[in-house]
């Protein structure tokens, strides 16, 4: 083991601790000063008179308690979810012969760019009682009619479709780094392919999978619009007591010791997730079992056989399952951008049309501006999360100061948090710090947001590196600079990529704080169409979505072209 | 410590000449503070912010409010959208310092924000205010009613809605989709249902009495257009939604919508253009709220959206008339509720419906 420089550790971690300090802990510490508050009252200065009333309403609350345990088995399901599905997927598209792999990252990618009403109102059609799966279930069952909508399912079902990309994107950076000769040589030594699997692939993949499991159970756990779009109250989730109470009845105070108590059970569920990966990759943590008891023997000859009867089935069936919850919203959008009804809510098909095409163009301007900001912030965000994640997962890997648990929960915090308590930490230091230039403002707020996504994916990926690579470089003569430009920065290359990617849609897409923090001229595309929305949905928000479609598919194929991604992503 | 003239400990420092140079450009600008105009004229390069709901407010404020006054002045015309909780959030922490020069808001959020001081009170100095409905000129200027109504699916149901007591129906049970408290639709419905049973507003507990017994409801809706979602895909019998954006709906979309006039009455919901405390184009404000009152924009809103004109003098052709809140009789006939103990209740309301009714 090369010895860590726990100094070195700290200097590398500086700069990202510095920008969450100002763009995180600032916000949250308000929101964890705000919970203790006495006083209620909407306009009240943060004080000393405090109290915990709070926390002992909700904790002692038995309708609160159960809020919060729906709301955690609701994100374990999802979490698991899209495991299942996300797995074949990221295999998928890991086997994808090169060219072919900027299309199968978009359909990955594209529902993250999609707005979150738009892929609401395809669920909705999609769940329909008088819809396929309604149908086909309504004839198993005996019933009459099978509402599926406005239930934990649909609700279940909206946050795989949002989540389970990020899951896919984090395997995939880790399957495309796997040394296929290992595979190869198990091949060659006899082992039947579900032995493969089990033994040589999975243990690998399970780092790409910790980072997306934890990225989505915290995401599901924290999420209420979906929530709201497709379950109303119907399905209470925790999220939503923190908006309401927030946003509604303005008792701050309230809503920010129930995003702490949130804050607080899903940061133990990462710690119990990295805990579980712990134990599941002894190798890493250097506390293997001894030799003896590692060589269990072979797994049981019928269940090999069994699992090999049934595998390649319930792959093909897995893959398509994810390939419809990811694309049929999608289809259901492009397919009524061109229907000649007048709100978008329609099921029916009753016609082909442009005009909407047509009136999007005329009034375009108005979203061209509001893309033009959010691709401009998009942008400045990916480059600063970037910049900041890098040596900071150098840190975590390599030379960590700190326990490598607590720094990881620690970084992942930002997710922890809903977006809305965060939203309320922001206007309240926005009574003091009004004098921040606006697009300045959210370039730290999203980077933060960010953040997460990106260290995860670069941890992995520095996960990956060959330490003695970088030292044959630096035995050949090389300096450390040198070392870090020609033999770390190309190894990185997939994972900065991959990263960059998330980040930019990420930042693209986010709709709940900026909401907030939104002023005149700063306008960003999605929170325009979300207030479209909310008003009358307007066939014109299906076009937009299909535009953004195109214009990602398009930007995919030109990536490749200019940045081969087959190559950038092959080691040798 | 440097010090400047005639030295010694008596001599004046630097910061002394400082602080003498300050106090004198005080006393010699106070009399500009003085005569300096309350309401400064607007003119070009100024900057009119303006926070609206999107999609069809946006088209018709952009077409009858914003452009005759960049036409008039050259100034700039900013919308920011949103719905009004996080647009309201934002100006509460903007209090004093407001980046809103007008807001928009809803008929008990207005009035609210009236008593916090966020936005100012209508003026009657203001051009269109003379012609206002009485309840338009509460909490800020208001500009387009909306009536809250029991809305159904015809094919749905054995015979016509009539009233709010019909929504009890057997044939309905748990194929209503109800309107989620709080918020407008919401609360018109809860105290309706406690009106029916003898409470109001102030006696709310027959209001959640007779909306347990109507559980277990297909849904909760928190807008129209989730609404007509639902409608579309065919998943819920009846609500309670603004009637205007459900007419609209009804008669290009889904006709087999229908949007009842219940013999109880309906009551009042209404937009309301509130100019903030502290804004720094006040004139330029006043004046936007002008010609948001004014017969072209007003007819505007009634013949794209049906909102009901909230000023005396507009003249609707009858067939609008008949799908719009229009006239002295159908303003008189709205009701309102005792705002302020409503907005008072909202915090336990909230609790009790989370409790007892949502699930």
């Amino acid at each position: 083991m090369r010895a860590t420089r726990p100094g070195l550790g700290l200097l590398l971690l500086l700069p990202i601790g510095l920008w969450l300090a100002a763009g995180f802990f600032l916000p949250m510490g308000t929101v964890a000063a705000l919970s203790v508050q006495a006083d209620t009252s909407v306009f009240a200065e943060l004080g000393f008179d405090l109290s915990l009333e709070h926390f002992g309403a909700i904790l002692t609350d038995p309708f609160y308690l159960k809020i919060l345990f729906d709301t955690l088995v609701m994100g374990v399901v999802v979490t698991l979810a899209s495991a299942l599905i996300g797995v074949p997927i990221a295999l998928w598209l890991a086997g994808l012969p090169g060219r072919w792999r900027a299309l199968g990252m978009a359909v990955v990618v594209i529902p993250l760019l999609t707005n979150v009403v738009v892929r609401s109102l395809g669920l909705m059609q999609a769940l329909a009682p008088d819809g396929a799966l309604a149908t086909i279930l309504a004839l198993i069952s005996g019933q009459d009619r099978v509402n599926l909508l406005f239930s934990p399912f649909a609700v279940g079902v909206a946050l795989v479709q949002v989540f389970m990309p990020f899951l896919v994107l984090s395997l995939y950076d880790t399957l495309v780094g796997l040394d296929k000769r290992l595979d190869e040589a198990a091949d060659s030594l006899g082992a039947r392919p579900v032995t493969r699997f089990f033994t040589v692939t999975w243990p690998q993949l399970l780092p790409g999978l910790r980072a997306g499991m934890s990225i989505v159970f915290l995401m599901a756990t924290t999420a209420y619009v979906s929530a709201s779009l497709l379950g109303g109250k119907k399905v209470f989730v925790a999220g939503m007591v923190v908006f309401e109470e927030a946003m509604q009845i303005l008792n701050y105070p309230f809503a920010s010791a129930m995003a702490m108590v949130l804050l607080g059970v899903t940061s133990l569920g990462v710690v119990l997730i990295d805990r579980l990966f712990a134990g599941a990759m002894p190798w890493r943590t250097g506390r293997t079992k001894p030799l003896e008891r590692q060589l269990s023997g072979p797994l049981p000859e019928i269940v090999v056989t069994v699992m090999e009867w049934i595998a390649p089935s319930l792959r093909r069936a897995l893959l398509v399952l994810g390939w419809i919850v990811l694309l049929y919203p999608l289809v259901l959008v492009v397919v009524n951008s061109v229907n000649n009804v007048p709100q978008a809510t329609a099921g029916a098909w009753k016609g082909f049309t442009l005009r909407w095409y047509e009136q999007i163009l005329n009034q375009g301007s108005f979203y061209l501006d509001a893309a033009l900001i959010s691709g401009q912030l998009a942008l400045a965000s990916t480059v600063a999360a970037l910049a900041l994640a890098l040596p900071a997962a150098f840190a975590i890997v390599r030379h960590p100061p700190v326990p490598k648990g607590t720094l990881m929960a620690l970084f992942m915090l930002p997710l922890a948090l809903p977006g809305i308590a965060f939203a309320i930490g922001m206007l309240k230091l926005l009574q003091i710090f009004f004098l921040i230039p606006p697009f300045l403002g959210l370039v730290i707020v999203h980077a933060v947001l960010i953040l997460p996504f990106v260290l995860s994916m670069l941890r992995t990926s520095v996960e990956a590196l060959d330490p003695r690579l970088e030292e044959a470089a630096g035995g050949l003569g090389a300096t450390p600079m040198r070392v870090f430009r020609h033999v770390v920065l190309p190894l990185m290359l997939p994972g900065l990529a991959a990263g960059g990617i998330v980040a930019f849609l990420i930042s693209f897409g986010e709709v709940t704080v900026t909401a907030f923090l939104s002023s005149a001229r700063m306008q960003t595309l999605p929170v325009r169409i979300y207030a479209d929305a909310q008003f009358d949905v307007l066939p014109t928000i299906n076009v937009v979505s299909t535009l953004m479609i195109v214009a990602t598919i398009a930007l995919l194929l030109l990536l490749n072209k200019v940045m081969p991604l087959d190559r950038v992503w092959q080691k040798k | 410590m440097t010090t400047f003239f005639w030295t010694g400990k008596n001599g004046w420092t630097r910061r002394d000449l400082l602080k003498t140079a300050a106090a004198g450009a005080a006393v010699l600008a106070a009399p500009g503070i003085l005569i300096r105009e309350a309401k400064a004229a607007p003119k070009k390069g100024d900057t009119l912010v303006v926070g609206i709901w999107g999609g069809a407010q946006e088209k018709i404020t952009r077409q009858y409010c914003a452009q005759p006054l960049i036409d008039k002045y050259g100034v700039n015309v900013e919308f920011v959208l949103g719905g009004t909780p996080d647009r309201r959030a934002r100006a509460y922490s903007e209090r004093g310092r407001p980046s809103f020069d007008v807001i928009y808001l809803n008929i008990f959020e207005s009035r609210q924000a009236v008593k916090d001081k966020v936005t100012q009170p209508a003026k009657p100095s203001v051009a269109g205010f003379e012609n206002l409905y009485d309840l338009a000129k509460i909490g800020g200027y208001g500009v387009a009613f909306n009536a809250i109504t029991p809305v159904y699916d015809k094919t749905k149901v054995s015979a016509p809605i009539e009233s709010w007591a019909d929504l009890w129906r057997d044939e309905l049970k748990g194929k209503l989709a109800w309107p989620t408290y709080p918020g407008a639709q919401g609360t018109a419905a809860l105290i309706m249902a406690a009106k029916l049973n003898g409470g109001d507003e102030h006696n709310i507990e027959p209001g959640f009495a007779a909306l347990e017994k109507l559980k277990p409801f297909a849904a909760f809706q928190g807008s129209q257009s989730q609404l007509y979602g639902m409608f579309d895909a065919d998943a819920v019998a009846a609500s309670v939604e603004f009637g205007s954006f459900t007419q609209k709906y009804a008669d290009t979309q889904n006709a087999d919508i229908v949007v009842t006039k219940p013999k109880e009455g309906m009551p009042v919901a209404m937009n309301v253009a509130c100019i903030t405390e502290g804004s720094a184009n006040q004139a330029l404000a006043e004046e936007w709220v002008s010609l948001h009152l004014s017969p072209a924009c007003q007819t505007a809103y009634a013949q794209e959206i049906y909102y009901g004109p909230t000023v005396k003098n507009v003249e609707l052709p009858p067939e609008l008339a008949s799908k719009c809140v229009y006239g002295e009789k159908d303003v008189a006939g709205l009701i309102d509720f005792d705002w302020d103990h409503v907005i008072k209740s909202e915090a336990a309301w909230t609790r009790e419906f989370n409790r007892r009714i949502a699930g």
